[in-house]
């Protein structure tokens, strides 16, 4: 699309209508109670830092037709812009104001405290050049970073990023600090960092970039004495396995809770990868398999008792078994439903098949909502009083034992998941996703390889189920929308599809993330939502892809692909 | 004596169109078949009934002693016939080798269990796999080999070719169809690809139909040649006397040879 405007002033608007937009849903206003460097830095005024250090980088960028535009004028050009666009929205809402025709009334948010947030608390008309200016000093900054050197910018880069986190996750950080019983006073201050925490962090987070950069994190497990070239790997298994094996008794209880809350969408996830990833079959109605998993352990091992036509009713399928002699029978009935299900879609193919699967998914809500099941799974009340996952003597309600539980289940899920994708069976799978007449040409047979998958991801994903209801105590139809077959698919193709430890990081951005923003309220799915746009847009193969779609989507540009012969493809050599 | 496989009035329509035409057909061991016949004689869909793509609407078809009609592929592919395809079909974000090993599928035998305990057998298999893999990627010389973690999409066009050859040797057949082979190679690449094909009868004892539009390739390679058109057999004998014969002369040697002087 052609413009009139230079391609810096176009950079610039957008920047602009950014902090416009983020005053429009109130963003603006919240972020300024929230502090950065507390006493002197508010998020929403970090929030306008770094969007005009943005704009005036994205100015410098060549534009895709291949004209470069000399960096730093174009940055400063493009912030100016931007700073402008800004004071002169204070200015011309002000003025409305005045007139009578007060915006507030279309947009609540772009009221006299945040407009008077935006001219740092001076009048409307010093709102244009206070932005402008700062527009224009960020802008040039935007542009000077990116005419510097990949490695100095990256620098800035982890700097800022660290410093943003710190700030944002102080009072997460704080409990883990005194937890630990180190002084945490000097850090933090209230929600945000003090000036010496700022400078620590940002100090502390380039010095470690810069050691690392000189010699990788692998290298230097390998020079402490008794670790050899062959065990370096080991080593670090163990380093890792011993994080997250603490990690309970450093967080508190509530973010012990979520890390478990991930876990779980880390074992559905692993199962729908199955299905997806390795065997190409879109499935919409994963959810189907979480609530057999749930219903099939509370149905066996729940006592519950509810209401049918008036008078209490203990329910005909009250199991009283033992969960661990339940948990097997539930990944059987799950396997099993997981047959069911896939065959009658083995003669559908791409759309028609994620179609057929997202109507089972709701087949399966409604069955438990009605009333011919009611007597056994309880209709929309559910089962309630599910027994927590028995552990001897050890506390199981306790989300940080439950933890170690789920812990112990994604590992094991990992390992089959990573077994079945480096075998025979795995080749078939990733043959019939490629290509599935040539893949029953080539003697696979294909009904066989496509009712597997669903049982392979029935079976994983009802592990999830089982310890969802054991950890609520209920299993009720309200858990098992539809919203909860997309999650688990974005869990899969924001980490990569087939892509094993990608699914580990789709969960922690997807269901960790929204967890820990709870103290945004009312912008949680919003930055969740941006966060989402963005990773798609940057790395539209995941965030950890697996080699082979990794060289789907960036067929055009082999410097960006991983190598090819990652750890993961190595593993047949065995 | 009895073929290898054996075709009797085989008939394949597709709506009102008749694609296959009670068609008679043969294959010895160790004979190397050509079928020829202008764009939509029914070649293809002849290749696609006898590999169980598609199902025939009448006739008998008998391979290696077994009843096929009716059969899936890969229950064929299991019996021992391998094909390639006319548009190269590879599984192309997979590796060179990973293409191989896929063809042993149906020869090996290891399951989910096997896959999880990662038992000796089921690591002598996959070394077996491998090993077969790499023997047929070996057949053509170093095209193939040394390239095994490359991806397949990132091969050359003949060169994808050989490895969709390669890939259904490592199926362990003892009939193989190719569909074209030479389609879209130079003539260099068509005289290896002639002394390939015949190392493949020689040396492996494969039994080979081919589809080709090209003479040279037949002549060169082919004991018998059969010729069809509008989906019936209209000619069957050695090159000469095919090659010879004015129906397909009429058919399609004619107009071939016209539209190659023009191409040329």
């Amino acid at each position: 699309m052609m413009s009139r405007f230079p391609r810096s002033v176009n950079v610039g608007l957008l920047g602009g209508f950014v902090i416009i937009y983020l005053t429009a849903v109130g963003m603006i206003e919240a972020f300024y109670d929230r502090p950065i460097i507390t006493g002197y830095l508010q998020f929403s005024v970090a929030l306008m830092i770094l969007n005009y250090l943005f704009t005036g980088y994205m100015a410098a960028k060549p534009s895709k037709d291949g004209a470069a535009p000399k960096p730093i004028s174009a940055g400063m050009i493009a912030g100016l812009t931007a700073g402008a666009l800004v004071g002169f929205f204070v200015l011309g809402m002000t003025v409305l104001a005045e007139l009578g025709y007060n915006p507030r009334d279309m947009f609540v948010s772009i009221n006299p405290a945040s407009l008077d947030i935006l001219s740092f608390g001076q009048t409307a008309a010093l709102a244009v050049p206070i932005q402008a200016l700062l527009g224009a000093v960020m802008g040039l900054a935007g542009g000077y970073l990116f005419q510097t050197a990949k490695e100095a910018r990256s620098y800035v880069l982890v700097g800022l990023a660290t410093l943003m986190i710190a700030a944002l996750g102080a009072p997460l950080f704080a409990v883990m600090m005194d937890g630990l019983n180190i002084p945490s006073r000097w850090l933090f201050d209230r929600d945000g960092l003090t000036i010496a925490g700022a400078i620590v962090v940002v100090a502390g987070s380039v010095g470690i970039k810069w050691y690392f950069n000189r010699i990788s994190f692998a290298e230097t497990v390998a020079k402490v004495p008794g670790v050899t070239k062959k065990n370096t790997n080991l080593v670090l298994w163990a380093i890792t396995g011993v994080v997250l094996l603490m990690l309970p008794w450093v967080v508190n209880t509530f973010i012990s809770d979520v890390l478990g809350t991930v876990g779980l969408y880390i074992l559905l996830g692993l199962g729908l990868n199955i299905v997806v990833g390795y065997a190409g079959l879109l499935d919409l109605g994963y959810v189907a398999f979480f609530a057999v998993g749930a219903y099939s352990i509370a149905v066996l091992t729940a006592r519950s008792s509810f209401l049918v036509g008036g008078s209490v009713t203990a329910p005909a399928a009250t199991g009283f078994m033992n969960f661990w002699v339940a948990l097997p029978l539930t990944v059987v009935i799950a396997a099993i439903v997981g047959v069911l299900i896939g065959a009658p879609v083995l003669r559908l193919r791409g759309d028609y098949l994620a179609i057929v699967t997202l109507g089972f998914g709701e087949i399966i809500r409604t069955l438990v909502l009605s009333d011919w099941l009611k007597p056994y799974l309880g209709g929309p009340q559910g089962l309630t009083e599910v027994p927590s996952v028995p552990l001897g003597p050890l506390p199981a309600r306790d989300p940080r034992i439950l933890y170690y539980v789920i812990f112990a289940f994604v590992v094991l899920s990992y390992f089959v998941a990573i077994r079945l994708k480096n075998s025979r069976v795995g080749r078939a799978w990733a043959a019939m996703r490629e290509d599935e007449d040539v893949a029953e040409g080539m003697g696979i047979s294909v009904i066989k390889y496509k009712i597997l998958a669903f049982v392979m991801g029935a079976a994983v994903g009802s592990l999830g189920g089982a310890f969802f209801a054991a950890k609520l105590s209920v299993a009720n139809p309200g858990s098992f929308t539809l919203l909860v077959s997309i999650n688990v698919l974005a869990v899969v193709v924001l980490g990569g599809m087939g892509s094993i430890p990608g699914v580990v990081v789709g969960s922690l951005v997807l269901v960790g993330l929204p967890e820990l923003l709870r103290e945004f309220g009312e912008f949680r799915l919003h930055i969740y939502g941006g966060i989402l746009v963005a990773i798609m847009l940057l790395k539209p193969e995941g965030l950890i892809p697996d080699a082979r779609r990794a060289r789907e989507l960036h067929r055009d540009n082999p410097e960006k692909l991983p190598d090819p012969i990652l750890a993961e493809a190595g593993g047949l050599s065995e | 004596m009895t073929h290898l496989l054996e075709l009797n009035g085989v008939s394949k329509r597709f709506g009102g169109v008749q694609a296959v035409n009670k068609v008679d057909f043969y294959a010895d061991p160790g004979e190397i078949v050509g079928v020829i016949g202008p764009n939509g004689a029914g070649k293809t869909t002849l290749f696609n009934v006898v590999t169980g793509f598609y199902a025939p609407d009448e006739g008998t078809m008998i391979f290696d002693g077994h009843n096929i009609s009716g059969l899936k592929p890969n229950a064929l592919t299991r019996l021992g016939m391998a094909r390639t395809f006319q548009s190269v079909r590879l599984f192309d974000a997979m590796t060179v080798l990973e293409n191989a090993m896929v063809g042993r599928h149906t020869r090996t035998r290891a399951g989910v269990w096997g896959a999880l305990s990662r038992s000796k057998r089921t690591i002598e298999e996959e070394h077996h796999i491998q090993a077969e893999a790499e023997k047929a990627l070996s057949f053509f010389g170093n095209r193939l080999t040394g390239r095994e973690n490359e991806m397949a999409s990132d091969l050359a066009y003949a060169d994808r070719r050989r490895l969709e050859i390669a890939r259904a040797m490592v199926t362990g057949p003892k009939l193989m169809l190719l569909d074209e082979p030479a389609a879209g190679m130079n003539p260099a690449e068509k005289d290896g690809l002639i002394e390939q094909i015949g190392r493949l009868r020689d040396e492996q004892g494969f039994s080979i139909v081919l589809i080709e539009h090209d003479m040279p390739v037949i002549k060169g390679l082919c004991d018998r040649v059969v010729a069809l058109d509008h989906g019936e057999k209209i000619a069957e004998g050695d090159y000469d006397s095919v090659a010879s014969n004015p129906q397909v002369i009429e058919a399609y040697l004619g107009k071939a040879a016209a539209s190659r002087e023009a191409s040329l």
